[in-house]
């Protein structure tokens, strides 16, 4: 059972053998818990925000339309937190917020402190390329746009985070 | 055996004779119970889980309508006492084809319900637990008695009167009118926020409102009143356009 | 090969992802090119580091959480709650998205707050509220505004008071009451919180086209109140075209004519 693919999972869950879906969980909250943590650096909105990936993975099961499992799992992963965001900037300018994250910060790691200074665009698709070990082909799913021009922007992100991560190391 | 037939027909045909006034219908799996009607309508309780409709003794159908079913705007009269019932999922449809005939329904105390009068008539309503929406929608006026709320009414042209038993607190009550007053009672100790306005009309009230200070001052407008009363609680909004608003101590 | 080319192939090469060729070709080049080598250098150094950050390790509760959820999801399949809208109402896709939004939080903090399947829909509603995330006061609110009660209607209406500055798609759903909604308290108490957001153009637009399509009376005149404080030029036509109309109601017009001449 545990070698099906996750498309052939993923097809019976959304046929209605909502019991598949554990394997998939299995498999893969890990990465999109780690996705968003790399991402927004807050533990409990990552926390939430997987939570919330996996139950609209549930309920939208019927619309799932046999592509890469992978690439609608981070397009969801990817829509939730920017939802979650916009919905942020717009209504709070929450003190408390900032101050949680300046505290998780002290424990990053050097790459992921030189990530953080990258542009978010930047930041996500090297956390997916390069942590996520997602392929091009996906990323490009995800994204919206080709393998080509995916392949580029994940080569010029690289480019500028070695540059930050040796200027300050 | 023919014999035994010609008897159970007897026995069918006084039976809907005898049912000439009164209509019942199980409320199993009912939620909402939809009422409209043209003429004047009275809803009280009773205990069964059921709805009856009674008419007045005075119906007649005329003569030349023997045999023939009344019809009316939005159905025909499949009770044999005027009235349209039909059920659409959850809700029973209960609709008086009569232009001018009264009727009393008896539904359960906790029966949510509706009432719309889309003419000249009057709405009254006795004793419920449950949550009741009341509308006038032309120029008759509504009277609710002995009541908890949650009260959704509203009259363009009449008056509604409610009389509050106690109140709940789960959700909030408003009660409109455009050119109608308003008049409602609450028991002492309700705890509720007040939000009480008139566009034209006086407001007037023997509850001693706690009014929020706005920089320090009291708000004077005379048009609006807002406050709570016995430290807060369920939204109670009673407003009119033209009418004057009287909230009392019962 | 120009160097862009070289620095462009060389995460692929990392990653053991070239063909022969072009493998041969990089080598070849590094191997005659400082700056290349180097470059190549620190993007090992770099890839090193990714390999070895380590991931953060999810709480356990994540997974317990969900296998409740999906337990409960199991459940609910048998039985499908019914979202519950009058027949006559419009419907169209981003309304119906909304509802299923908002039943896919429903649920979940049907869950998160540990609450009884037992208890209604619209206490959950009202719980959800309580919530501290926008994201999720918004659904809940949309949810209750869909509810059968007229009064939870209301509830949901008056929710709007807890946003200072509300989602777009909460306004238009406040705009959808006051236009749509059987019940007549509930579209007048829909019009007294637009009458807070006039900034948005939908709410203008929307009150200025009721003003020719709206019947009852209480509506219209609270609609012309909010429309002359704001100076709403647009609106002065339709204002004059009430006076006009005969099923117009007498103290409508002769608040019409008081206000009109104060939109200069």
């Amino acid at each position: 059972m545990e070698a099906q693919t996750d498309e052939k999972l993923m097809e019976a869950v959304a046929h209605g053998n909502l019991d598949m879906l554990r394997i998939l969980f299995e498999r893969h909250h890990v990465h999109v818990y780690n996705f968003l943590y790399k991402m927004s650096g807050d533990k409990m909105l990552s926390e939430d925000i997987t939570q919330e990936v996996f139950y609209k993975i549930m309920k939208y099961r019927t619309s799932y339309k046999n592509g890469k499992f992978i690439s609608w799992l981070f397009t969801i992963a990817r829509n939730s937190l920017n939802t979650h965001y916009s919905r942020v900037k717009e209504h709070c300018s929450d003190l408390e917020t900032v101050q949680v994250l300046e505290k998780e910060k002290e424990d990053f790691t050097h790459l992921h402190s030189a990530l953080e200074k990258l542009e978010s665009s930047d930041r996500e698709v090297l956390i997916l390329n390069r942590f996520q070990e997602i392929k091009y082909n996906e990323l490009a799913e995800i994204m919206g746009s080709t393998p080509g021009a995916v392949k580029t922007k994940v080569s010029r992100a690289l480019k500028k985070l070695k540059r930050i991560y040796f200027e300050n190391i | 055996m023919k014999q035994f037939t010609f008897i159970l027909l007897l026995c069918l045909a006084t039976g809907t004779a005898l049912a000439q006034n009164d209509y019942t219908k199980s409320l199993e799996g009912i939620e909402w119970v939809r009422i409209e009607s043209k003429a004047d309508i009275t809803v009280r309780t009773h205990s069964k889980n059921e709805l009856l409709i009674k008419v007045g003794s005075s119906v007649a159908t005329p003569d030349r309508a023997k045999g023939l079913k009344l019809v009316g705007e939005g159905g025909t009269d499949n009770t044999d006492v005027g009235f349209y019932v039909v059920q659409d999922g959850n809700n029973l449809i209960v609709k008086s084809l009569r232009k001018s005939e009264d009727a009393e329904i008896f539904l359960p105390a906790t029966q949510n319900f509706s009432v719309k009068s889309t003419w000249h008539g009057d709405i009254e309503i006795e004793g419920f637990t449950s949550e009741i929406e009341a509308n006038a929608q032309l120029n008759g006026g509504i009277v609710i008695r002995e009541v908890t709320g949650p009260i959704t009414a509203n009259a363009l042209n009449g008056e509604i009167e409610v009389q509050f038993k106690t109140v709940k607190q789960d959700s909030p009550i408003s009660i409109y009118t455009t050119n109608g007053e308003v008049d409602v009672s609450l028991p002492q100790g309700t705890p509720a926020d007040l939000f009480l306005s008139s566009l034209n009309g006086e407001i007037y009230t023997n509850f001693d409102l706690k009014r929020p200070d706005k920089d320090g001052l009291k708000s004077i407008s005379t048009r609006r009143v807002t406050g709570s009363i016995n430290n807060g609680g369920v939204s109670i909004k009673l407003k009119s356009t033209n009418g004057n608003i009287y909230l009392r101590k019962k | 090969m120009d160097e862009n080319h070289i620095v462009a192939l060389l995460p692929d090469y990392l990653d053991d992802a070239l063909g022969q060729e072009e493998r041969a070709q990089l080598e070849g080049h590094l191997a005659t090119c400082a700056a290349c080598a180097k470059e190549l250098e620190e993007m090992k150094v770099l890839f090193e580091a990714f390999g070895q950050e380590k991931g953060a390790t999810p709480p356990e509760r994540i997974k317990t959480n969900f296998y409740k959820l999906l337990e409960l999801e199991k459940q609910a399949d048998a039985k499908v709650i019914p979202l519950n809208t009058p027949a006559t109402e419009k419907r169209n896709w981003t309304k119906d998205l909304l509802r299923v939004a908002a039943s896919i939080v429903l649920l979940l903090g049907a869950f998160l707050f540990g609450q009884q399947q037992q208890q209604t829909q619209s206490n959950k509603e009202i719980a959800l509220l309580q919530d501290e995330r926008q994201e999720i006061k918004e659904t809940a609110m949309l949810s209750l505004m869909e509810n059968k009660s007229a009064s939870k209607r209301i509830q949901g209406v008056n929710y709007i008071e807890e946003f200072t500055d509300p989602d777009e798609a909460i306004v238009l759903a406040l705009i959808d009451r006051m236009r749509y909604d059987a019940n007549t308290n509930v579209r007048l108490t829909a019009v007294d919180a637009l009458g807070r957001f006039t900034a948005s153009e939908n709410v203008k637009n929307a009150f200025i086209a009721a003003l020719k399509t709206e019947k009852d009376p209480s509506i219209q005149i609270t609609i012309i109140q909010v429309l002359v404080k704001i100076q709403e030029k647009k609106a002065v036509k339709p204002m004059q075209e009430l006076l006009e109309r005969e099923d117009t109601q007498p103290f409508i017009k002769e608040q019409i004519k008081t206000l009109l001449p104060s939109i200069v």
